[in-house]
């Protein structure tokens, strides 16, 4: 694993360095974090650290931060009642470009508050609330005038309940009856919300025996087509000046769809927006919107077709950002998950088809890479990223050939052959020339490594992070060392050694060669012997006081052992031995963070053991083996110890 | 099945008295019954919408309901056809909560058993709540479509708002239309009556283009915009409106040359009746030697520039109406006279025009 040197714990100065030390706080935790936030509360207790830190979200957000009246979460119902009093004033006032947005921009926070009201209000009785929320009436009544908040998904109902809890159940005096026919009558407003007042629509409906409830469906459904052909025409025929939309239009549009992005009526219309472009690089639509559909999106509130969210991505690089840290949101929140699991949430996400387009891939790539970095190059994360690549391989093959971009585009610092050759799984060859194929990466590998100047492009990291990738090789490469009856060909291991350690020096490197092939030596003779038992091979992950082992090492001596356990012909009769001990290498891998149990040995094999063998003995790979099921059942089982 | 029956025409009574001042009598006893009927033929509408025998027996119950007005209760309908079941809840409780004269025990009863607040376990309620709050939400997204986005559309067919009543028109015509024969004759003659005329003729006008012509499979749901339904009332709206020359001439008079043309190009026997109106309205011009022009004897008489341009459009039409239409003017011309002279014949002025322009 990369030996990077650890972050000071010195303030980080730029946006990229903010960034990467947010990631890293993310994956650090083992806690759910109920949200991000609370998650940067408690990394740092600094705080000017917290400060920084929020600007640094706002600003993948991208919103002005602090905004100075977004900051007054006072957390008292009463004074938010005021603030919330003076907004819908101003906003009723005057409906202009600027009150549109503004409202927008309000209206997740606004349900939130009336969402509270409610809770509030529905414990009290009416001459109580009266009490407590003087302007409560007020603020109702201002709200059901606001076309925008009732459009917003629950926020006409989280209002209608509000209502509900004014009406006093005895009346006692005409003023209490006053307040009932008071609060029925705006029910009636929300719930007949619109009076289509072209003027002949209205008699011709009633003449013809309908209500509005009859026909608002088919109104709006109808209102959506014409606003999404209009759009088609707008785009197709993006020459003809007559057909094109006008900006103000386009900007009209998208203020309007904000609050309609989660009301399935309107999905026409949110992705016909998605997909058209205007003529200039300018974006022609509104960014909050993006981030209005993102959201919805990525709380499943909307579902979109692949080159819908691919169209939004590629617009609005915010809404690519914060998809992916949800995706390492989910990686972190919950137990360790399997691989499957892990699987299931990259799929969902959309990200890897979206990366069929270079300019996505490269992003999730970099916060992948940072992730690494300020991890140094945890396993889990790892196995994200190799689990990642797999499926972002999958979606491209799938492509159109002649639409695919050239495989360069993806990984532009790394060297074209080197990329292609490790880009090819190893499922996709013969078992047979994998030794083979091994020795050529392992080639490339070492010369990019060593013709690579110091300091350029991150020096070996750079070649390591794209190793990264593709780590299943590194596992085929621990299952060929331990099959072959032969001496380990150097190759093979300067390339696990590389794979463990990047950085090591070149002496050192070669020292944890030596020593991984001492280990190879005497598990072949174990592996002769007929008296094999788990103890050998926790002697053999114990480092002698005259040889000791660099923690890379270490490390490349529990894959050969736990690759042994799988693959050698000997080595599945002692598993469930070798699983009682706990653990095969005494010192554990990584600093644990505060907090963390030292993991258990099949939580080692689970996170140690590449995606690619995982995979591998998932699909009941290889020849041979009694029980491979009996194993694969047992790793994949919630351990009981309680650490994973 | 009598029972279930009986249950809908009680229901449909309830449903209809629901507008009327009767609910003044109305206790929360009442109101909970009447809502648990809806529930129930909302149950019975979801157990049977594709079941196509049972369906159709209701819903002819429904509409001999209709048929004799047996509800006692004048001209406000109770449940008109099958498809209101599915919404019969809603309908309930919105004609109720509308109501003024609803009692102010019923109406506070009613308004805990529709809103019940959130984490209710009852499925049913939910959905009745669920329904009521998104028709809210839809209500205000028309709302503000409307007064930012909407743009009247120039080609009428395209525009929302006439699609949408051209819609309801075609829906009620064809419901009509299976209750008894002549319905949807007296239907459209009462609207003739009440309603202003221009917007009306224009609608039937896009009602007339509704349906797309694209074929539709056997036993598909009804609901609105269904091909079926569309179809059935279209043929229902043409029948009608080639029976009565005053309503056809206002018709041709009043909708836009573009629309009219595409309208007599899906129906033959309309663009022949068309063409007879337009020839008419030529009959009516005579040649004014002084000024030079085709001139009307009376104010009320199409302009010559109203008759070319209708005439203009329709050789723009595609074929066969393209060819139907210059064949008749030449045949009008050679009736004429076929005189080549410009002044003597309209017809020959018309056809120069045109020629001219091409």
């Amino acid at each position: 694993m990369p030996n990077s040197p650890q972050h000071s714990s010195e303030f980080p100065a730029t946006l990229d360095d903010m960034k990467t030390s947010f990631l890293g706080a993310v994956f650090k935790r083992n806690k759910p974090p109920a949200c991000l936030s609370s998650v940067l509360k408690h990394a740092w207790d600094n705080p000017t650290c917290a400060q920084f830190l929020q600007c640094w979200q706002a600003a993948v957000e991208r919103r002005p931060c602090p905004l100075s009246d977004m900051a007054q979460e006072s957390g008292d119902l009463a004074s938010d009642c005021q603030f919330w009093l003076q907004k819908l004033s101003e906003w009723d006032q005057t409906c202009t470009l600027e009150t549109q947005q503004d409202t927008c921009l309000h209206l997740p926070r606004f349900q939130e508050f009336l969402r509270q009201i409610y809770e509030a209000l529905k414990e009290a009785d009416p001459t109580t609330i009266m009490e407590r929320f003087p302007t409560i009436r007020q603020l109702l009544a201002k709200t059901c005038q606001n076309p925008f908040i009732l459009a917003y998904d629950e926020s006409q109902k989280i209002v209608i309940w509000c209502l509900c809890c004014l009406i006093n159940k005895e009346p006692q005096s005409s003023a209490e009856s006053r307040l009932n026919s008071w609060v029925r009558g705006l029910l009636l407003h929300i719930l007949s919300a619109f009076r289509f007042d072209v003027k002949e629509v209205g008699p011709f409906t009633q003449c013809l025996g309908y209500e509005p409830a009859d026909y608002c469906p088919g109104l709006l459904k109808n209102m959506v087509a014409s606003l999404v052909s209009e759009l088609r025409e707008g785009h197709l025929n993006g020459s003809n000046t007559q057909r094109r939309l006008a900006p103000e239009r386009l900007m009209s549009l998208s203020r309007i769809c904000v609050p309609l992005v989660t009301l399935p009526d309107c999905q026409p219309l949110v992705e016909a927006l998605l997909t058209y472009h205007g003529q200039g690089p300018q974006e022609v639509l509104w960014p909050e919107l993006f981030e209005a559909i993102n959201e919805a999106f990525l709380l499943k509130k909307i579902s979109l077709p692949v080159a819908a969210v691919t169209s939004l991505w590629l617009r609005h690089l915010p809404s690519l950002e914060r998809a992916v840290l949800r995706l390492f949101e989910k990686f972190v929140s919950s137990e360790r998950h399997r691989l499957r699991e892990i699987e299931c949430f990259i799929k969902d996400s959309l990200l890897p088809q979206a990366a069929c387009y270079p300019a996505v891939f490269r992003i999730v790539d970099e916060m992948f890479r940072c992730a690494l970095l300020e991890t140094d190059g945890a396993p889990e994360v790892l196995a994200a990223l190799q689990v990642f690549t797999r499926c972002f391989l999958e979606a491209r093959d799938k492509e159109n050939k002649q639409l695919r971009f050239a495989f360069k585009a993806y990984f532009p610092h790394a060297p074209a052959s080197l990329a292609a050759v490790l880009s090819q799984l190893p499922e996709g060859l013969p078992q047979g020339h994998w030794l083979q194929r091994l020795q050529l990466i392992s080639q490339q590998l070492k010369e990019a490594v060593e013709n690579q100047p110091q300091g350029s492009h991150g020096g070996p990291l750079q070649s390591w992070f794209l190793l990264a990738h593709f780590g299943g090789w590194a596992d085929v490469a621990a299952e060929q060392l331990l099959r072959s009856d032969m001496d380990p060909p150097a190759a093979l291991l300067w390339f696990l050694a590389f794979y463990h350690g990047p950085q090591e020096g070149a002496q050192q490197r070669a020292r944890t060669m030596v020593q991984a092939e001492a280990v190879l030596r005497r598990l072949r003779e174990l592996s002769g012997s007929t008296r094999l038992s788990a103890r050998d091979l926790q002697a053999l992950g114990e480092s002698s006081p005259g040889d000791p082992r660099s923690p890379v090492c270490t490390q490349l001596i529990r894959q050969l052992l736990l690759n042994f356990l799988l693959w050698a012909p000997r080595g599945h009769t002692i598993a469930q031995e070798a699983m009682a001990f706990g653990r095969l290498t005494s010192k554990p891998q990584l600093p644990s963070p505060p907090g963390w149990e030292t993991p258990c040995l099949r939580a080692q094999m689970c996170t140690s053991l590449g995606v690619h063998s995982q995979l591998r003995l998932r699909r009941g790979w290889p020849p041979p083996m009694t029980s491979p099921r009996r194993l694969l059942a047992f790793w994949t089982r919630p351990c009981t110890d309680g650490t994973s | 099945m009598e029972p279930l029956l009986q249950h809908l025409e009680r229901f449909s009574e309830v449903l209809a008295v629901s507008r009327t001042t009767h609910v003044s009598t109305w206790d929360p006893t009442t109101v909970r019954r009447a809502l648990q009927w809806a529930r129930y033929l909302r149950h019975v509408y979801q157990r049977f919408r594709s079941h196509d025998r049972i369906r159709t027996t209701l819903e002819r119950r429904l509409h001999s309901l209709c048929k004799e007005g047996g509800l006692g209760v004048g001209p406000v309908p109770g449940l008109r056809n099958f498809e209101a079941l599915g919404r019969c809840d809603i309908l309930l409780s919105l004609r109720l909560l509308k109501n003024p004269a609803l009692g102010d025990a019923a109406c506070r009863y009613l308004l805990q058993q529709l809103f019940p607040g959130a984490g209710v376990r009852d499925a049913d309620r939910e959905l009745l709540q669920d329904s009521l709050a998104s028709l809210a939400r839809r209500g205000s997204a028309v709302h503000m479509l409307r007064f930012n986005i909407y743009r009247e559309n120039p080609n009428l067919q395209d525009d929302p708002v006439m699609k949408t009543q051209a819609e309801l028109l075609l829906e009620r015509l064809q419901e009509v239309g299976k209750n008894e024969a002549g319905g949807p004759s007296k239907l459209l003659c009462s609207l003739w009556e009440r309603l202003p005329q221009n917007n009306f003729l224009k609608v039937i006008a896009v009602a007339l283009l509704e349906p797309p012509m694209s074929p539709h499979p056997q036993g598909e749901e009804l609901k609105l915009g269904s091909p079926r339904i569309l179809e059935e009332g279209s043929q229902e709206l043409l029948h009608w409106l080639l029976g009565k020359s005053e309503i056809l001439a206002a018709f041709c008079r009043n909708v836009p040359a573009g629309l009219l043309t595409l309208v007599a190009g899906r129906y033959p026997a309309l663009s022949h009746a068309y063409l007879s109106v337009l020839a008419d309205w030529s009959q009516r011009l005579h040649y004014d030697l002084q000024k030079g022009i085709w001139v009307g004897a009376e104010s009320q008489d199409v302009s010559w520039e109203e008759l070319y341009t209708r005439f203009q459009n329709l050789c723009q039409a595609p074929p066969p109406l393209k060819d139907e239409v210059r064949t008749a003017l030449k045949s009008y011309k050679a009736q004429d006279g076929n005189f080549e002279v410009p002044g003597l014949s309209i017809w020959t002025d018309l056809l120069l025009a045109l020629q001219s322009s091409a």
